[in-house]
């Protein structure tokens, strides 16, 4: 399995602010994506879903943890090193000659290894960063008004140093034919289509660039119901065709249950459950996630009044006071955030 | 069961610059009370406009061509302004799809929740007293004319009582709130203040002096006003301890506010006064209330009141009632005549000046038919002037803005037509003409009329055999409650109580802290309960929510739609639900109505859309979304809806359906009959269609859904 991982995100954190007040938006999140799958993340509102995106794709500079790409580091975070370094600093004070001087080795090789961070977060190949493209969650605000879609498609080309016209120009065809507009759209402006077509042109600019990595962030929630289908088939078709992997952000479940080949469900900054899409449906083990699953409506009468909404209150259903909880696997491929306690009673659950 | 809400044959269009666009092209529904009504389709499909137009607000360039939109017997398109606002927010309430757009950042929650109470509050005083005014002249008129003796000074006498009864009214209601609100808070704190959980206790302890103070009268807290007075003085004293932590003074504090708890329940359960008799008793007999226990003394009251004065008082007043009655009666039946006589007259080429004197003359012979001892307004008559002159307007207009517009459409198509000539392709294109229908405004001007003659026709039968006696309590009755409501000031305090209740209601913990923070400071789920706690102040029958949960995340949709449920099963609301998630329709609807531009293609149960669908377009929007157990590839529906300033000309639908008939492209569907609650349009219902299976996708998950029913 370890060979074809394309994109791995170890431990990754993005605070916001210093601090003890610093907003944890991303708290140690750790998964990996494999080659040709769809990858979905779901979550409510302020979970952190986009943020993880955002920083996997190097919109903000990560607090913590790392992100490889093809085995290549492009995301770098110091976190755990100026924590070790704090942590040894205070043994320090009261430490022998001999201890101190292991000590003080130690963090000389956790200050290089931060060097090091910070290089590779700001000297990552940019060649291989192009690899990886994103969709954003809203076609109206995402698209530049006054560029015409020839302008807003060829953008990245052009930022890439192509210079040849015709080069540019047949690609762009070639880009609104496959996600079905047609030539004459080039010369019209954004306003001039309607959301499903507004999202293809979303699309096109990115795939324009031949990425391996879409991270779609939301992109059918604000869409019109009959537009999503299309949406999501053009994705589908993208992916089979073009061998396309996707980690899809959004928080409509059953469109993620259709789409995803694996789930991972987010709250509060933290991963709490990740396993295949339908494992998850069918043996949701975390609270949270047996929560935000019996909320989910369907579209048929006589379930829905047989349904009964389940509410988490993390309070209430974890004792993390004497056992603090980690990110473990309980089955193969099915990952649950828990203490000892909890994962002995889940692994009863599951048999 | 019983029609809350009838929307007949609705029409409403935009002026744009590019053209008229038609959002509403004849549509039809009915609210029955206590259901919810979903109404489901693409953005675009008018389901919002429809709405709007119920609460009456659309936007300015909005033209209603035809319909009726019936609350009552109230036609909410055409009553006046002013009449709306008795109806709007307080019998028809909305909820937005945004709750941050619509609270005020800058204003606490509590105040925006109570703002609307205090508001209505105020505007009813003033009307009350406008009607009570107006009821008087006209009574001490119409009492003259019947042949009464000493109708002024019986009148006189009437208002004098009348006014010491709101007084002790008001006296007996405020005390009995202020000891609702002594005890709610005194049990409330008690038990805070030995749970140490307080913040602002000499606050709270203030607020609670000011409302034992207030309870005491002579008919809530009477005895035990003096004990009251020494807990006060306790809870005065120890206030103090709280904060030092001193655990002998919050003993004290804590059983004193125990035992304020256990006097003001006790006073709530009092016998009530009849303030009524009461009234009279200390006006005209004595000027101190006996001393006698409350139910001895409401009947002695009751006794002097029927000998010495109301009996006379009423008999002379139904004489009153029975000759407003003839009077009115003549009028109507002469008015009737005139009516359908005019009626038949007019034809579509008379002058327009000749019309609009003849509808002078019209107008004014309609409004002697009103009754002057009218207690319910009779809304037709009422508003048969301005919705006479809405559709005269829009008939002669009509005519003016034709011709302009065929002008504007010759000159512009010629000159169109002269640069192709000249080989040139021209850069814009020719906005067609768009004529208003002079067919409908012109039925409209004549069916205002024969509605009006028949209206007049059914009253005139109506009164023959009526119960005047009835009627003649109807009125001291409603004199009763003007008078009340024109004295009755809410005070902030109550409305605050009434508020946190509310806030209760709604599911928000911690009401009373709560009152007092922003927006800003609620999450979106508790925003949008604040949103629906304000639609509820005025305790509507209709609620409209318009997406309510479409900008929420599913869990706290999830808590919001129970929420809806709830108070739905509580007070027996009637709920419009508008949305496009079909999952969210499954939980709520009773009943679903589908759009797609401008008009229902599919109506019925929700059982019946979801496992027998009829029209493409609902099987489109069913196959467009996955459940949890879709695999297959999603039919999305192709292209978008059509431009409606051109809407098509046979089935909207047929362009983007590939179950399309070719009649399909010529002639719209009328409303085929599935079963007794099931329509739909489509030609595929016609007898000599073909046989159409629906999309595969669609059957396959109401197979599954109908085993899982049966598993169940």
């Amino acid at each position: 399995m370890n060979d074809d991982v394309l994109l791995s995100v170890q431990h990754l954190s993005m605070y916001f602010g210093k601090g003890p007040y610093a907003k944890k938006a991303v708290d140690d999140v750790s998964f990996d994506i494999h080659k040709g799958e769809v990858f979905g993340l779901v979550g409510e509102s302020g979970c952190g879903k986009t943020t993880t995106g955002r920083t996997i794709i190097r919109l903000y500079n990560a607090t913590g943890g790392n992100v490889y790409f093809k085995g290549q580091r492009i995301v770098a975070g110091d976190l755990e090193y100026r924590k070790e370094i704090k942590d040894l600093q205070e043994k320090l004070k009261g430490a022998s000659a001999e201890e101190a001087e292991k000590y003080k080795s130690r963090i000389a090789e956790l200050r290089t290894e931060i060097k090091k961070a910070r290089h590779d977060q700001k000297h990552a190949d940019k060649k291989l960063v192009t690899k990886i493209q994103m969709i954003y969650q809203d076609p109206v605000a995402s698209l530049d008004p006054r560029m015409t879609v020839r302008e807003i498609i060829a953008e990245g080309l052009k930022i890439q140093g192509i210079k040849d016209k015709a080069y540019i120009d047949e690609q762009v065809y070639k880009m609104l034919d496959t996600v079905g507009l047609v030539r004459e759209h080039a010369q019209r402006y954004p306003h001039e289509f309607s959301g499903g077509q507004r999202q293809r042109i979303g699309v096109a600019r990115s795939v324009i660039m031949n990425p391996e990595v879409i991270i779609a962030d939301e992109p059918i929630s604000a869409l019109d119901v009959s537009i999503r289908a299309q949406v999501i088939n053009l994705l589908n078709d993208l992916r089979n065709s073009m061998g396309l992997t996707i980690l899809f952000i959004a928080h409509d479940l059953s469109v993620v249950k259709y789409f995803s080949d694996r789930i991972g469900v987010m709250y509060f900054g933290k991963m709490v459950e990740m396993a295949s899409s339908d494992e998850l449906f069918l043996n949701p083990l975390h609270p949270y996630t047996r929560s935000l699953l019996s909320a989910i409506p369907q579209p048929d009468p006589e379930y829905e009044k047989g349904r009964t909404r389940i509410s988490y209150n993390p309070l209430v259903d974890h004792d993390y006071s004497t056992d603090k909880p980690s990110f473990r696997e309980i089955k193969k491929g099915h990952f649950v955030h828990c203490n000892q306690a909890e994962f002995d009673r889940y692994l009863k659950i599951l048999k | 069961m019983e029609k809350k809400l009838e929307v007949k044959d609705l029409r409403i269009s935009f002026k744009t610059s590019n053209g008229k666009v038609q959002a509403v092209r004849g549509i039809d529904f009915d609210l029955y009370k206590g259901e919810t009504l979903a109404i489901v389709g693409e953005s675009g499909s008018g389901k919002s406009v429809t709405s709007r137009a119920i609460m009456g607000i659309l936007a300015g360039n909005a033209i209603v061509e035809s319909g009726k939109i019936l609350y009552g017997d109230k036609d909410l398109l055409k009553i006046s302004e002013e009449d709306f606002h008795h109806l709007r927010g307080d019998k028809i309430a909305m909820v937005f799809q945004d709750p941050l757009s619509s609270l005020n950042p800058i204003m606490r929650v509590g105040a925006q929740l109570i703002e609307a109470m205090l508001l209505k509050n105020k505007a009813a005083r003033k009307e009350s007293a406008r009607n009570m005014k107006r009821m008087f002249e006209s009574l001490e008129t119409l009492m003259d004319k019947a042949g009464c003796e000493g109708s002024k000074a019986d009148l006189e006498k009437f208002k004098h009582f009348e006014l010491k009864h709101c007084e002790l009214h008001s006296q007996y209601t405020n005390a009995y709130a202020s000891a609702q609100e002594a005890a709610a808070l005194s049990a409330h704190l008690a038990l805070a203040v030995s749970k140490n959980a307080v913040k602002n206790l000499s606050q709270d302890i203030a607020q609670l002096i000011r409302a034992c103070k207030e309870s005491v009268s002579h008919f809530v807290v009477r005895d035990k006003s003096e004990k009251l007075n020494n807990l006060i003085e306790v809870l005065k004293t120890n206030t103090g301890a709280y904060q030092k932590k001193d655990q002998q003074g919050i003993d004290s504090l804590v059983k004193a506010l125990k035992d304020i708890a256990a006097i003001e329940n006790e006073a709530l359960g009092f016998t009530a006064p009849n303030n009524f008799t009461l009234g009279y008793y200390l006006s005209y007999v004595k000027d101190e209330i006996p001393n006698l226990p409350v139910k001895e003394l409401n009947e002695l009251t009751h006794r002097t009141v029927e000998t010495d004065f109301m009996n006379a008082f009423m008999a002379k007043l139904q004489k009153a009632v029975d000759y407003s009655c003839r009077q009115t009666n003549e009028a109507r039946t002469r008015t009737s005549a005139l009516l359908k006589e005019k009626a038949k007259s007019l034809t579509r080429d008379m002058d327009e000046k000749i019309v609009r004197a003849m509808f002078k003359d019209l107008k004014e012979q309609v409004l002697t038919c009103l009754d002057p001892l009218e207690v319910d307004k009779d809304s037709l008559t009422h508003t048969f002037g301005s919705s006479v002159d809405y559709a005269l307007d829009l008939y002669y207009n009509g005519e003016k803005r034709n011709r302009a517009e065929q002008r504007r459409f010759a000159r512009e198509d010629a000159k169109h037509s002269r640069i192709i000539a000249r080989g040139k392709v021209p850069e814009w294109e020719v906005i067609p003409a768009s004529y208003i229908d002079l067919d409908l405004a012109f039925g409209e001007i004549t069916g205002t009329m024969t509605e009006m003659a028949a209206h007049f026709d059914a009253q005139v039968g109506g009164n023959r055999n009526a119960n005047f006696a009835a009627r003649t309590e109807r009125i001291v009755d409603y004199l009763k409650d003007s008078a009340q409501q024109s004295v009755f000031k809410l005070s902030k305090g109550s409305a605050r109580e009434k508020a946190i209740k509310l806030m209760e209601s709604v599911g928000i913990d911690e009401p009373r802290r709560r009152y007092r923070q922003y927006p800003f400071e609620f999450s979106g789920g508790m925003r949008q309960r604040i949103v629906i706690a304000i639609a509820l102040t005025a305790d509507p029958d209709v609620l409209i929510c318009d997406e309510p949960t479409t900008a929420l995340d599913v869990t706290i949709q999830a808590q919001i739609l129970e929420l809806i449920n709830n108070l739905k099963k509580e007070r027996n609301l009637s709920v419009i639900f508008i949305t496009h998630d079909l999952g969210v329709v499954a939980n709520m609807a009773d009943r679903i109505a589908v759009m797609y531009a401008g008009k229902i293609v599919e109506y019925g149960t929700a059982d019946e859309v979801f496992y027998s669908p009829a029209h493409p377009y609902t099987w489109a929007l069913l196959s467009s979304v996955p459940d949890l157990d879709t695999k297959e590839k999603l039919e999305s529906i192709p292209g978008t809806p059509p431009n409606m300033i051109y809407p098509p000309k046979g089935d909207a639908f047929a362009p983007r359906n590939k179950y399309a008939l070719e009649i399909d492209f010529e002639e719209q569907p009328p409303m085929f009959k599935i079963t007794d609650t099931h329509y739909a349009a489509t030609w595929l219902l016609h007898p000599d269609a073909p046989k159409m299976e629906m999309p595969a996708v669609v059957t396959e998950r109401i197979n599954r859904m109908k085993q899982k029913g049966g598993a169940r």
